[in-house]
């Protein structure tokens, strides 16, 4: 069988909706197995953006990083921007692309922080490029199917 | 199930000391309520030959827990409350010896005849009475704000806050379990812990007991829209009342009505009824602060429900799905909260 995974997981979840929670007999355990299905639902369709949203995003941090770099003024966070600027993505595994991510974000967070301590119109440019990039970030892992 | 009905209808038997044949019928587990497990029950037993029976709720401590607090706390707020214009529950038994069930506990009473739901708000009959039920909640709130903590045996630590500074001990409280329970770095919550503090509001009225997560679906209310009992006291502490009347208003709690906070008024509306009841004022500015604050603290508790889960300290779905979902769409309203004008 070629394991198709959303289609998988979502069928598990029918399983788990239309079978086995019509069948509990307590509220408590149905409404669980409601989460879990729904739970399933979410991972269904995070499967197959998971490794693509990673890489955007993390290409759009690094090309905010480029552009910022020359604004910041602490030579230490410049360098360290610069040097992610020109980083890559070692491997397309997800542990891998979060552990990169999970660099970039920190990096963003001491960038947008030292932005806010500027000023001028150059500085509050770049401060609404990272306003933008944190929207598109949350855009990036929004739930479709549970549109809050 | 069985096991634990037998083990608290000995417990009932010890505190009651002239009941006889004492048992435990229909306990079931409520769902939600992560920070405690929450059962509903029906104690029957016997005394001086007649027959007695009553509802009660069994909140008993988790393996793990969303928020962290202990039981005590809570109950006392159960306590203080009862007789007040704020509806409760009446507490019953506070038990913090783990031996009888496990982990520690507390029994109040069961209020039959409602729900909580956040869809019940919009479905027959209580869809009827939102206007009703949404002046009530907002009433409440109010009265909560109003109550005089020293009278209620509430007010232990209010020397150490101060009007100015009573905003400065909850930030850092939710900062630190930020820092403490990240799974990844959040720029969300980070820049807007920073624009909190660049910006801190104006000193609190008073000092108020703050409810710490008044919202719909923590309040039990019938179908005829009234509202029954205030629960979920679990987060309640002393500071600005603004922080609780924000928090009723988070738009999270609105969802899919986004013009009705809570699922019940519109915002405008909502705040003017605590305004008049309250006698307080909610000036846009410092509301405006007590919202992006708001956005903090959801964040906080549902990073920290991402890292229960994550670490395996438990394994209710629930807590996936707030730490996964929920924190994802809480990460949007912030972003709207931090760019919205006060």
């Amino acid at each position: 069988m070629k394991p198709e995974v959303p289609a998988t997981l979502q069928a598990l979840a029918g399983v788990l909706l239309a079978e086995i929670a019509p069948r509990l007999v307590d509220d408590y355990t149905q409404k669980t197995s409601g989460v879990a299905a729904g739970l399933l639902l979410v991972a269904a369709e995070e499967w197959d953006r998971a490794a693509e949203r990673r890489v955007q995003e993390n290409r759009a941090l690094r090309r905010l990083f480029a552009e910022a770099a020359p604004q910041v003024r602490s030579e230490g966070l410049r360098r360290r921007i610069e040097l992610a600027s020109r980083s890559r993505d070692p491997s397309l595994r997800l542990s891998s692309l979060d552990e990169r991510n999970a660099l970039l974000r920190g990096l963003l967070i001491e960038l947008h922080a030292h932005v806010e301590s500027l000023t001028g119109p150059a500085a509050t440019r770049l401060e609404a490029q990272i306003w933008d990039e944190l929207r598109a970030g949350v855009e990036r892992r929004a739930i479709g199917f549970w549109p809050l | 199930m069985q096991a634990l009905a037998e083990r608290f209808a000995r417990y009932a038997a010890h505190r009651m000391s002239g009941a006889r044949d004492v048992r435990v019928d229909g306990l079931s587990r409520i769902h939600g309520g992560a920070s405690r497990e929450t059962y509903r029950l029906r104690l029957r037993w016997s005394e001086a030959g007649e027959p007695h029976e009553r509802g009660l709720i069994l909140r008993r401590d988790p393996p793990s827990s969303l928020i962290e607090t202990d039981r005590e706390h809570e109950f006392r707020a159960y306590r203080a409350f009862r007789g007040t214009d704020v509806p409760v529950p009446e507490p019953i038994w506070l038990e913090e010896d783990a031996s009888w069930l496990e982990r520690p506990f507390f029994v109040m009473e069961r209020v039959d005849g409602c729900e909580s739901s956040l869809r019940g708000l919009t479905e027959a009959p209580c869809v009827a009475h939102r206007e009703k039920l949404g002046r009530t909640k907002w009433q409440v709130l109010a009265a909560i704000a109003r109550a005089d903590p020293s009278r209620l045996g509430l007010a232990k630590g209010r020397s150490e806050l101060s009007p100015e500074s009573c905003w400065e001990h909850e930030l850092s409280h939710w900062e630190h379990v930020i820092d403490a329970d990240e799974l990844e770095p959040e720029p969300i919550a980070r820049a807007a812990i920073r624009w909190l503090r660049r910006n801190p509001p104006p000193p609190a009225e008073r000092i108020s007991v703050v409810h710490g997560d008044y919202r719909s679906g923590n309040f039990l209310y019938d179908a005829d829209g009234n509202l029954r009992a205030v629960l979920d006291w679990e987060m309640w502490h002393l500071g600005d009342p603004l922080e609780d009347l924000a928090w009723s208003l988070n738009p999270l709690w609105s969802w899919p009505e986004a013009k009705l906070a809570g699922r019940l008024l519109p915002r405008e509306q909502a705040v003017a009824v605590w305004e008049q009841a309250s006698g307080l004022h909610a000036p846009s500015e410092a509301l405006h602060w007590w919202d992006v604050f708001t956005q903090v603290k959801s964040l906080a508790i549902w990073i920290s429900s991402g890292r229960e889960y994550a670490d395996r300290r438990s394994q209710d779905p629930m807590l996936a799905l707030v730490g996964w979902v929920v924190k994802g769409a809480q990460d949007r309203l912030a972003l709207d909260a931090l760019r919205s004008p006060s």
